[in-house]
């Protein structure tokens, strides 16, 4: 079976700040794989999550990023979500006064245009939300809302993956998931991220710690610090970090 | 039938003032003011003479007074003697269709969701009397509401039909003393609404339905009185959410409202007169003075505004608390843009015993433009147990406006607990990257975000205002971002 | 004849640039004139109490000063025995006046009240004025810092590249009416990195008399790049607390980059005397500014305190507690100009207001455009104690960057009966109850007292039960 590559990330180099942080980064997922990118803390991995999206405040000097064969880097933050790129943020911003319902109505509309699809009846649209909600045990209290305006930790996680069950993005980056989240918390999480996997979306999952890995198995695991990718292999490279820190990782310089 | 005549379109005085301008125009209007004019409005309107003495009074004051300058606004002197204070002073040749009117109008209207009917109408391609199927459906609610007593009708109307209770109740809440421009105002009125509600009656319906297309043109100097007696309650809409292109420069309205025991009056204005072009170029100078005077207990008055228009605003819609336990609310969101200045807020009189207040603002500045709160609350030495709770929050977008926070706290009385608390920020970069990443376009965002920020106040509007209202918030935000 | 507007014989007539300060501020004060109701940065503030008519003016005493030593100061004792203070030639304020300079008034154990009003009690430099005259001689400071009366550094020419230019007396008639009288004060400098070891106090005290005097006194307060101190005004009086004396202050003060100045106020004047008082303050780049005055005194008294961060990373806390009550006016009066990017500021202002009293405050944060990524808060409370008593206030922000946190807050209420009651069921009595909740409720202030001492010092006036 041919892959089709989905994300290709060559010699990537950014800057924040006038600060490299990304220093000759090369990453390819093929259609369907699961990645997992682990590092110590300060590594810029979440650098790494907010350049692929797009953010401001990133400079990118050198290097590619293509998603589905298009270059990513010339593109809005906007035109990359609907291009499919869902990035699952590890602290989600409050908006206060916008409903969970209005602001997933704009969103999946705006989505929905970009692929020349009619906009959702709001009915239609309603009925979906509730039967996701339902499933990651979102209330209709809680979608009534504002956007992650006082919710807890476990909360906030929830309505990320809410999103992405109603996106159905071909590409998901997780920044942390499991931050902040007691086991069972953790598990509807993964859940909802195990329920995205259909063999063709694929995921980048961002972690310091190996917990999350146990219920969401990725296909490669890659150690990341300073700037790039140090060391690859398959899910027992995780439990071997898990067992022996980073240390081996950062010594180098 | 003669005697349904005068309906909705000679209440907004439409009729006299073309009746005026016929007349007139025939004598070569003259502009200034002087006791002759006004002696004219008097006559030409067929006042009685205590209104007449009513308006020489005024004029007599006002030219003892200064125009004030306490407001954070800057606008050219205003030549009071090269205006005419008689209503539509130019009548420019109309435009025979849709075709003519400007392109950007109709793309506003069309934003809006405004019928094209309406939109002839507002555009005025045609006269608002031969467009308006409504009229019929106007004096149908008309009937419905005299049934039940209520008075609805010009205040022109109002003197001549009910002079005992204008008489009463005129200038009884904002005398012509008040200030400069309420002063103005009492001495030249040309029209405005008169709304009386009496004992016990809820009034059936938002006394509104009507306005969009029949208040335009009530003139620079509109003048509206609402009275609502003992446990009476109405619903009161002002304004129109569709841009009027109104060439008159100066407005100085005057509302006043009285609420007597157990009533309560709800007053809502959507404002979006002409702001004027992108590099601040003509705009209306509005400068209302707009009141309401809890007089019995347990009365209650809420004012709810959105402000999007004008070139420079100058308004304070405020409840002074006579009654024990009255109350008063507050809800504004004012928008300015481009050159656009605003200098809004209210004023919360704490007289009677257990009465509370509350005053939410939100303000949005964009482009070139400057806004500022400003607001009082006084509690009087008897006014035991007053509360008030204010909040003022801003948002500025881009880095050429200015927002402004001024609230004047008095407090004469131990008991009363009063809260102030004001915020001023900008949507984040956080917030607009969270919505982009889930696909959001960026004025899309912005719009989303100033409408979560408004929130709390377009929930007092009635739900089809407010939806209009919010629609009117992103087109006045248009070309504020990026 | 009196006023506030009188000829005087002062010091330095003839340097032309002291004398044309001095005639521009007369000038300005001529056209700015008294503030009236109508005054915006006066509405509050009514001044028709300050019954200036009789004011005089006592006459300029500057060289006798500069020549006489300690030994000649005190006429009435000496350090071993005496009260310490310092009243050369006309003998001891505690009322046991003997024009031999002899003071007797230490037999039976007993505390002269000019000792207390003199004594600081905590380690500092001190400084002491008497009626708004400097009394030498000056502490022995250490190296780096450098105090002269002004008139000296006016000489020496010290004083010539701030004196007057930090505040803009347009603005402030009192400040324009100083700028006449410009003559007492001092001048302090610290110089580069010096970090000065203890609080430098000036202690202004009035030993009021029959004459309702008038009087001046303006500080000038360099810190140079990196320098740090303390400074704590005091301003107190003995004698007949009817006295309608004036006092009336102008402090310019000047932060290098990265300086840090903490300065503390306690205005305990005489509840007839009148207290008007400006500090100007601009901060240049990564400097701190706190400031806290506990006003408790005069029966007017104003504290303005202005400060212009004009460079980036510039940090002031303007903090204030005030407690009163009788007839007083107590205003307290902020202005905070945010002019570069990431500048910071914040004020916590309480106050208690009893008896007919009437609390005053004005706070207001401008952020001027481009002054981005700033922060700005404010927070103004208030307890109101009787019926008669008023509170009034206005908060202003004025923003003209869009890239800004800023936020005041404002709230007026009356003890919680509640906790009164709580605290009577426990046994407290309701006077006791109502004093500890008060002093509950300036404690939050006085917090942001960060010297512990002058902050131990502070509380037992801002304690202290009222009349």
């Amino acid at each position: 079976m041919t892959k089709t590559p989905l994300l290709e990330i060559e010699d990537l180099h950014a800057k924040v700040a006038d600060k490299e942080i990304i220093k000759g980064f090369n990453l390819t997922i093929n259609e369907g794989e699961v990645h997992a990118i682990m590092g110590p803390n300060g590594a810029g991995k979440s650098t790494l999550s907010n350049v692929i999206c797009g953010k401001p405040g990133y400079e990118i000097t050198s290097g590619s990023i293509r998603f589905k064969g298009k270059d990513l880097t010339k593109m809005s933050a906007e035109d990359r979500a609907r291009e499919g790129i869902f990035l699952c943020m590890q602290y989600p911003v409050e908006i206060p006064g916008v409903a969970v319902t209005t602001f997933l109505k704009h969103s999946i509309n705006a989505v929905r245009k970009y692929h020349n699809l009619p906009e959702l009846d709001t009915m239609e649209f309603v009925k979906m939300v509730r039967e996701e909600g339902k499933k990651l045990g979102i209330d209709n209290e809680m979608l009534k809302r504002p956007v992650n305006v006082g919710f807890s930790g476990g909360e906030k996680k929830r309505l990320e993956t809410l999103q992405m069950s109603i996106l159905k993005p071909a590409f998901a980056i997780f920044d942390e998931a499991d931050s902040g989240l007691d086991v069972d918390a953790l598990k509807v999480v993964a859940e909802g991220m195990n329920g995205l996997r259909d063999g063709k979306r694929s995921m980048l999952i961002i972690t310091h710690y190996q917990r999350l890995l146990q219920y969401v198995v990725p296909d490669f695991v890659h150690v990341y610090a300073d700037g790039h990718i140090v060391k690859s292999g398959d899910k027992t490279l995780a439990a071997e970090i898990e067992k022996d820190g980073y240390a081996a990782y950062t010594r180098e310089k | 039938m003669t005697t349904q005549k005068p309906e909705i379109i000679d209440e907004s005085g439409d009729k006299y003032k073309y009746g005026f301008v016929t007349d007139i125009a025939a004598d070569s209007a003259p502009k200034g003011l002087n006791e002759d004019i006004i002696r004219l409005i008097s006559q030409k309107k067929g006042e009685p003479e205590w209104l007449l003495d009513f308006r020489l009074k005024a004029y007599e004051f006002w030219q003892t007074m200064k125009e004030p300058t306490w407001a954070k606004l800057s606008y050219d002197k205003i030549n009071y003697q090269d205006l005419s204070y008689y209503s539509a002073p130019k009548q420019k040749a109309k435009p025979k269709s849709l075709a003519e009117v400007d392109p950007e109008l109709l793309q506003t209207y069309e934003k809006l969701g405004i019928p094209l009917k309406e939109q002839e109408a507002l555009a005025g391609v045609v006269a608002v009397d031969a467009v308006f199927d409504s009229v019929s459906v106007a004096t149908t609610y008309r009937q419905k509401l005299a049934e039940q007593g209520i008075i609805f009708c010009s205040i022109s109307e109002a003197v001549k039909e009910h002079p005992d209770l204008v008489k009463q109740y005129l200038g009884s809440v904002v005398p012509y003393t008040d200030n400069f421009f309420a002063c103005l105002n009492s001495a030249v009125f040309t029209d405005g609404s008169f709304v009386y509600i009496p004992k016990g009656v809820r009034c059936p319906m938002e006394l509104s339905t009507y306005f969009r297309i029949n208040a335009k043109n009530t003139g620079q100097f509109e003048r509206t009185l609402i009275v609502a007696d003992d446990e009476s309650y109405v619903s009161y809409l002002e304004g129109c959410t569709a841009p009027q292109r109104d060439e008159n420069q100066l407005h100085a309205a005057i509302v006043e409202i009285v609420v007597n025991k157990n009533a309560e009056v709800k007053y809502s204005t959507v404002q979006n007169w002409y702001p004027g072009d992108k590099d601040g170029k003509g705009g209306v100078y509005n400068f209302v003075t707009k009141r309401a005077a809890c007089r019995g207990e347990n009365s209650k008055v809420s004012w709810t505004q959105v402000e999007t228009g004008s070139a420079v605003t100058w308004k304070y819609p405020s409840c002074v608390l006579q009654g024990d336990n009255s109350s008063g609310e507050f809800y504004s969101v004012a928008i300015t843009n481009n050159h656009q200045q605003a200098d809004t807020g209210t004023k919360m009189i704490h007289i009677g015993k257990n009465t509370t207040s509350k005053i939410i603002s939100k303000g949005i500045s964009a482009g070139f433009s400057n806004q500022t709160y400003r607001g009082l609350v006084r509690v009087a030495p008897n006014a035991d147990n007053a509360r008030n709770y204010s909040q003022c929050d801003s948002l500025l977008i881009g880095t050429h406006c200015g927002s402004h926070t001024v609230p004047y706290v008095e407090n004469r009385n131990k008991t009363a607990k009063l809260e102030h608390e004001a915020t001023t920020s900008k949507i984040s970069d956080e917030q607009l990257f969270y919505c982009e990443q889930r696909g959001i376009g960026e004025e899309e965002a912005v719009s989303l975000i100033v409408n979560g920020f408004c929130k709390e106040v377009m929930q007092h509007l009635p739900m089809e205002f407010a939806i209009e209202a919010a629609k009117l918030i992103n087109i006045s935000l248009e070309g504020s971002v990026g | 004849m009196g006023g506030l507007v009188q000829k005087v014989k002062l010091f330095g007539e003839y340097i032309p640039w002291l004398q044309a300060m001095r005639d521009k501020g007369a000038l300005t004060f001529d056209d700015l004139g008294l503030p009236t109701p109508k005054t915006e940065a006066w509405k509050y503030t009514k001044l028709r109490d300050l019954n200036t008519d009789d004011l005089v003016i006592e006459p300029s005493n500057f060289l006798a000063e500069m020549r006489v030593t300690a030994e000649e100061a005190c006429g009435c004792h000496h350090e071993d025995e005496g009260c310490g203070c310092h009243h050369h030639g006309e003998g001891c304020c505690c009322g046991h006046h003997h024009e031999e300079g002899e003071c007797h008034c230490h037999e039976e154990g007993h505390v002269c009240e000019c000792q207390q009003k003199l004594h600081v009690p905590f380690d500092a430099y001190v400084i002491h004025f008497e009626k708004g005259k400097m009394i030498p001689p000056f502490p022995d400071f250490p190296r780096g810092v450098e105090v002269m009366n002004l008139m000296e550094a006016v000489i020496t020419e010290d004083a010539k590249e701030y004196l007057g230019k930090v505040a803009d007396i347009k603005l402030h008639p009192f400040a324009a009416l100083n700028n006449a009288y410009m003559e007492e004060g001092i001048y302090l400098c610290v110089h580069k990195n010096v970090k000065v070891d203890k609080p430098i106090v000036l202690i202004n005290h009035t030993k009021s008399g029959e004459e309702n005097i008038f009087f001046n006194i303006r500080n000038l307060l360099v810190l140079e790049q990196g320098a740090e101190a303390e400074f704590v005004e005091w301003y107190n009086y003995t004698g007949a607390v009817k006295s309608r004396y004036f006092a009336n202050v102008v402090n310019e003060i000047v932060l290098g980059k990265n300086a840090k100045l903490s300065h503390y106020k306690l205005q305990d004047e005489a509840f007839k005397a009148n207290h008007i008082a400006l500090s100007v303050v601009k901060q240049k780049a990564d400097s701190n500014y706190h400031n806290f005055c506990l006003q408790r005194g005069a029966n007017i008294g104003r504290n303005e305190v202005k400060v212009l961060l004009t460079d980036e990373n510039a940090s002031a806390e303007v903090d204030a507690a005030y407690i009163m009550s009788g007839w007083a006016t107590l205003d307290t009066t902020t202005d905070i100009l945010h002019l570069s990017p990431r500048t910071f500021s914040s004020q916590l202002v309480k106050g208690v207001v009893g008896g007919e009293a009437k609390g005053v405050f004005q706070g207001k944060i401008h952020i001027a455009k481009d002054a981005v990524q700033t922060e700005g808060n404010q927070l103004h409370r208030a307890l109101l104690l009787s019926d008669t008593a008023e509170i009034d206030v206005k908060p202003e922000l004025e923003i003209f960057a869009d890239d800004v946190k800023c936020s005041h807050g404002a709230a007026s209420g009356e003890l919680d009966e509640n906790q009164l009651f709580y605290m009577q069921s426990r046994g407290i009595g309701r006077e006791e109850a109502k004093q500890i909740l008060i002093d509950a409720y300036l404690e939050e202030a006085l917090d942001k007292v960060k010297n512990p001492e002058i902050r131990a010092w502070l509380s037992d006036y801002a304690h202290a039960p009222q009349e």
